[in-house]
């Protein structure tokens, strides 16, 4: 992770330097002193190249300045107007365009600490990267930014409002490189080991294998697992840290965990197929959340489960038209093996409201492609059977850039999973089939308060956006991390 | 030939002929003492959706059949289903009757009214025996005590049920029958109740600059034409304008469709006989509020003559569209109808209903209609409209993203996006957006919602008219107040 500082202003001498500069103010204190020292050469520039702190703007200045590298400046837009996610923005912009520098130094004159923390928040974010398979890229082609320095009258400040968001980011790149590890990597299992490093956190972590959960009676689970040589899990973490000052019910978080998701017997076709490796991202989340609450140590008793199977193809597998019988007790009859993600879920769901008696569950999965349709990849879907938490989440989802769309619900959807054999059936028809998954999700609820995201859109970006290099984007985290600091930890 | 709709009256007591089959309804398991114990032994207890079919139970029945309906605790839009599922279990009966004394006026009527929407058919080409499915009824009375006191509430379900009917048929019309010519042809009915009608065809179009409907028009030998309906109404306020996608039939163009389904198509005008429709219901009813609606018109098919992918056309807004995929003519249509509207009838607020995508199916079924604006409280009157009248609508985003992914090339903005996993319903309603100016808009995409392949509770087979009561309802929440126009 690249190495965060916060020091006092003091005019930098060598290496990259940002100003951050507003819409339409002059130059001022460290920038005007660089700017004398260049002999107006900054100010000129940035004339020239039309830059006068327009938001997201930017300047870049070649060695202005003897002794300094490059000089950045970066527009925050009208002052009155700046807010802690135009930090962010910065800070990853800042983190993108200087790759290739070792070091950079990023002057915040006249930003409070608790926002310029933000600014460092976002550099981190956006310096993603997944290097483990890379074994002969170039050391050129390498990003090297390995430091950055936020110059700050309050720089104390500044370096404990980044406590929290450094573990919480240490929770998005837990995520980021459960979701983007190859499937022959992260097995069911392999995934379930992963988890037990949260125990250094003081995450309580007990894993379930097949033999538990046959026990259990996870049928539904187990139906989905059986077509690969690789076992299933199921891992409970939890983290108290509410203390003992009252009891209250847990929080339940609980994702989807498909390793690698080949349709099963109804085969998915083959284009496309290795984003498969990505169908955990919704238990991805839920580990990284559990990681970013226990590193910032929230105040708040919180669930965190997965289900893990690998929905694999064999002589084994499970064949449309089997029915199966879940922990709950309902009967499914599956007519498509590749809407497997609410078959584990069903199992898990009832799991966790049995055991922890919730205030609320919310689970994450990438379940559908008719999200996609519906919504696109900009906001993920939200169904629930209750609008105060509903409302919560959504407002979550504004506050941090992780938005959703609430969608409905209702019976009539309800009507397309009856079966002629079983409770129910794990498909409807062809339309409406988001809705008609969260309905199927909705029965192994037990009337708990319970949210659904369907996160398909969300969980994989394509190209870089301001904060998130391209590849997985550990969405979920920052949501449900923020769900839980704004209502759950007075 | 059976008319394709039921006639509707409303009778006293003395008008009940003595075999009339008679609907029963009960309400909070009130079963009338001459008929309980038949209901007993039937199993009748007047559950919500229950129906009991007995034959001479009682004296006071001796010559005719009687179907117990029953109501559950009653409501007026659980009353419009009741009566649905009484016309369904009457089907094979030409004349019935609807015993409305034992109740109140807020249910009688709307049980009458879902009754008689239920009724509607296909029109029937058939030359020999109709199947058993097909509904048989032509007549549907209502009996009250007092026939004058209903009056008006019942004159205005009839205008609901003549409206919706003339909406349906449009649709279901088969496209070799309704031609963009054969539709302007039928809006001599809307001419009769007052609507001025007003056509734009030929080399009108090109001189209009209306290209994107010529373009669409273009492949096929029934042309194009854009229609103009307007009601004065009394109130000295701009109109409220409906913009309807009318596609007579959608081959899919040069993007040709796949053939399964195809047949379907011949519904894609659904959206401009909704808006119609709702003219004929606001004129029908003496709307005082101005209402106008522009109807797109044309044909899409594949020939020489067709437009193609990659064409760039000059929309009548002026600006300049890359042609992505033939087969999304609908946005191409609207754009130039929005873009006439606001120009030339300069509308207070503008919605514009279509069977635009398949990608709004997708996202909410067939159960609710998606709804895009750019304006909050035009969406929530739209959406209370909806509520009342069980035209549900849910709203879907919209949003700058969506706009900038029709960045093009070559033009001012692409049509849509290749592929398939993309909100297309989403792009479509971005890009009509940037045709409507500031003027409060919100596009019905009923696109899932407009047909029923089998019938179900509330719905024969065939077209919906989804929208039609919604837009009534709309003018009659929130245009009509003299004291707020």
């Amino acid at each position: 992770m690249l190495d965060v500082a916060f020091s006092k202003l003091a005019a930098p001498k060598t290496g990259a330097v940002v100003l951050l500069l507003a819409e339409d103010e002059q130059l001022s204190g460290l920038a005007a002193g660089l700017n004398e020292a260049s002999g107006g050469a900054v100010a000129r520039a940035l004339e020239v190249a039309g830059f006068k702190g327009q938001k997201g703007k930017t300047a870049l200045l070649l060695a202005p300045v003897a002794g300094l590298t490059r000089v950045l400046a970066y527009g925050l837009g009208k002052r009155m107007e700046l807010t802690t996610s135009v930090l962010e923005e910065a800070g990853g912009c800042i983190a993108a365009t200087l790759a290739a520098e070792t070091q950079a130094t990023i002057i915040a004159e006249g930003i409070g600490g608790a926002e310029a923390a933000h600014i460092a928040y976002g550099a981190v974010l956006r310096s993603y990267r997944f290097d483990l398979y890379r074994t002969k890229e170039k050391l050129e082609d390498k990003p090297k930014l390995a430091g950055i320095a936020v110059l700050l009258a309050d720089a104390t400040k500044a370096r404990a409002a980044f406590v929290p968001l450094k573990a919480v980011a240490e929770g998005i790149f837990l995520t980021r490189d459960l979701v983007t590890e190859p499937a022959n990597i992260l097995t069911p299992a392999v995934m379930a080991e992963r988890c037990k490093e949260l125990t250094k956190l003081g995450v309580k972590v007990e894993i379930l294998g097949p033999k538990e959960m046959t026990k259990l009676g996870f049928g539904a689970l187990m139906g989905v697992a059986q077509g690969s040589v690789q076992e299933p899990r199921m891992v409970v973490m939890q983290w108290n840290g509410a203390g003992t000052r009252r009891a209250r019910k847990p929080l339940v978080f609980v994702g989807k965990g498909v390793t690698f998701d080949s349709g099963g017997i109804s085969i998915k076709p083959a284009a496309g197929m290795e984003d498969m490796k990505w169908d955990m991202a919704g238990a991805g989340a839920v580990i990284g959340l559990m990681a970013a609450l226990a590193g910032r140590k929230a105040k708040a008793d919180v669930v965190g489960i997965v289900g893990l199977v690998e929905n694999m193809i064999s002589g084994n597998a499970q064949r449309p038209g089997d029915v199966v019988t879940s922990y709950s007790g309902q009967t499914i009859e599956v007519l498509n093996t590749d809407a497997e993600g609410r078959l584990v879920l069903a199992d898990v769901l009832w799991y966790a409201q049995e055991k922890f008696d919730p205030a609320f569950m919310v689970n994450l999965a990438t379940l559908t492609g008719a999200i996609i349709v519906a919504l696109g990849q900009e906001h993920g879907g939200l169904f629930s059977n209750d609008d105060e938490l509903s409302q919560k989440l959504l407002a979550a989802g504004t506050e941090t850039g992780e938005k959703l769309w609430r969608m409905p619900l209702g019976d009539a959807y309800d009507r397309a999973i009856k079966s002629d054999i079983a409770d129910m059936k794990n498909i409807g028809g062809r339309y409406g089939s988001a809705i008609i998954a969260a309905q199927f999700i909705q029965r192994f609820v037990n009337g708990k308060p319970w949210a659904h995201l369907d996160i398909a859109g969300m969980a994989w970006s394509g190209k870089d956006t301001a904060i998130t290099p391209k590849g997985a984007t550990a969405y979920g985290v920052r949501l449900l991390d923020q769900l839980v600091r704004a209502h759950y930890e007075s | 030939m059976l008319p394709p709709q039921p006639a509707l009256s409303l009778i006293g007591s003395a008008e009940l002929a003595p075999q009339t089959t008679l609907v029963i309804p009960v309400i909070g398991g009130a079963i009338p003492a001459d008929v309980a114990a038949a209901a007993a032994a039937g199993g009748f207890t007047g559950a919500k959706g229950d129906t009991l079919r007995l034959h001479a139970p009682s004296p006071d029945h001796a010559g005719r059949s009687v179907l117990l309906l029953g109501l559950g605790k009653g409501g007026e839009a659980k009353a419009e289903a009741a009566g649905a599922a009484a016309a369904a279990a009457l089907g094979s009966l030409r004349h019935i009757a609807i015993d409305g004394r034992a109740l109140p006026r807020g249910l009688s009527v709307p049980l009458a009214l879902g009754a008689a929407l239920r009724a509607w058919r296909m029109p029937q080409y058939r030359q020999g025996e109709m199947p058993d499915d097909i509904c048989r009824i032509d007549r549907i009375d209502l009996v009250v005590e007092d026939p004058e006191r209903l009056g008006r509430r019942f004159e205005e379900a009839q205008i609901t049920v003549e409206a919706v009917c003339f909406a349906k048929t449009l649709t279901a019309e088969p496209s070799n029958i309704l031609t963009p010519a054969a539709f302007i042809k039928r809006l001599s009915k809307l001419e009769k109740v007052g609507i001025a009608v007003e056509v734009i065809e030929g080399k009108a179009l090109a001189r209009e600059g209306l290209n994107l409907l010529a373009a669409v028009g273009r492949g096929s030998a029934n042309p194009p034409a854009l229609v103009i309906l307007r009601w004065p109404g009394t109130l000295d306020a701009p109109p409220v304008t409906f913009v309807g996608k009318g596609i007579t039939f959608d081959t899919g163009g040069i993007s040709i469709k796949s053939a399964d389904h195809m047949w379907d198509m011949r519904g894609d005008m659904g959206g401009a006989a909704v808006c119609a429709g709702a003219m004929l219901a606001l004129a029908r009813r003496k709307t005082p509020a101005p209402v106008s609606a522009v109807l797109a018109l044309a044909e899409n098919m594949v020939s020489g003559e067709a437009y193609r992918p990659g064409d760039v056309v000059q929309s009548h807004s002026g600006l300049t569209v890359e042609i992505i995929d033939t087969d999304a003519e609908g946005r191409l249509v609207l754009a130039d109808a929005l873009s006439y509207a606001l120009a030339h009838l300069k509308p207070r607020a503008i919605v514009d209903v279509a069977t635009l995508t398949y990608a709004v199916g997708a996202a909410l079924g067939q159960e609710m209609a998606g709804v895009y604006a750019n304006d909050t409280v035009l969406a929530a009157n739209l959406a209370a409209a909806g509520e009342k009248v069980s035209e549900r609508l849910w709203r879907l985003p919209m949003t700058d993203r969506d706009r900038d992914a029709l960045a093009s090339d070559i033009a001012d903005i692409k049509q849509c996006l290749a592929g398939k996993l993309v909100p297309d319903a989403s792009l479509a309603a971005a890009f009509l957006s940037r045709f409507v100016g500031d003027t409060p808009w919100a596009h019905i995409d009923i696109g899932g919602t407009d047909a029923r392949e089998e019938a179900d509770e509330r719905y024969p087979a065939g077209p919906t008219a989804f929208g039609l009561r919604l837009l009534d309802q709309l003018i009659a929440l929130r245009y009509e107040d003299p004291d707020h126009p």
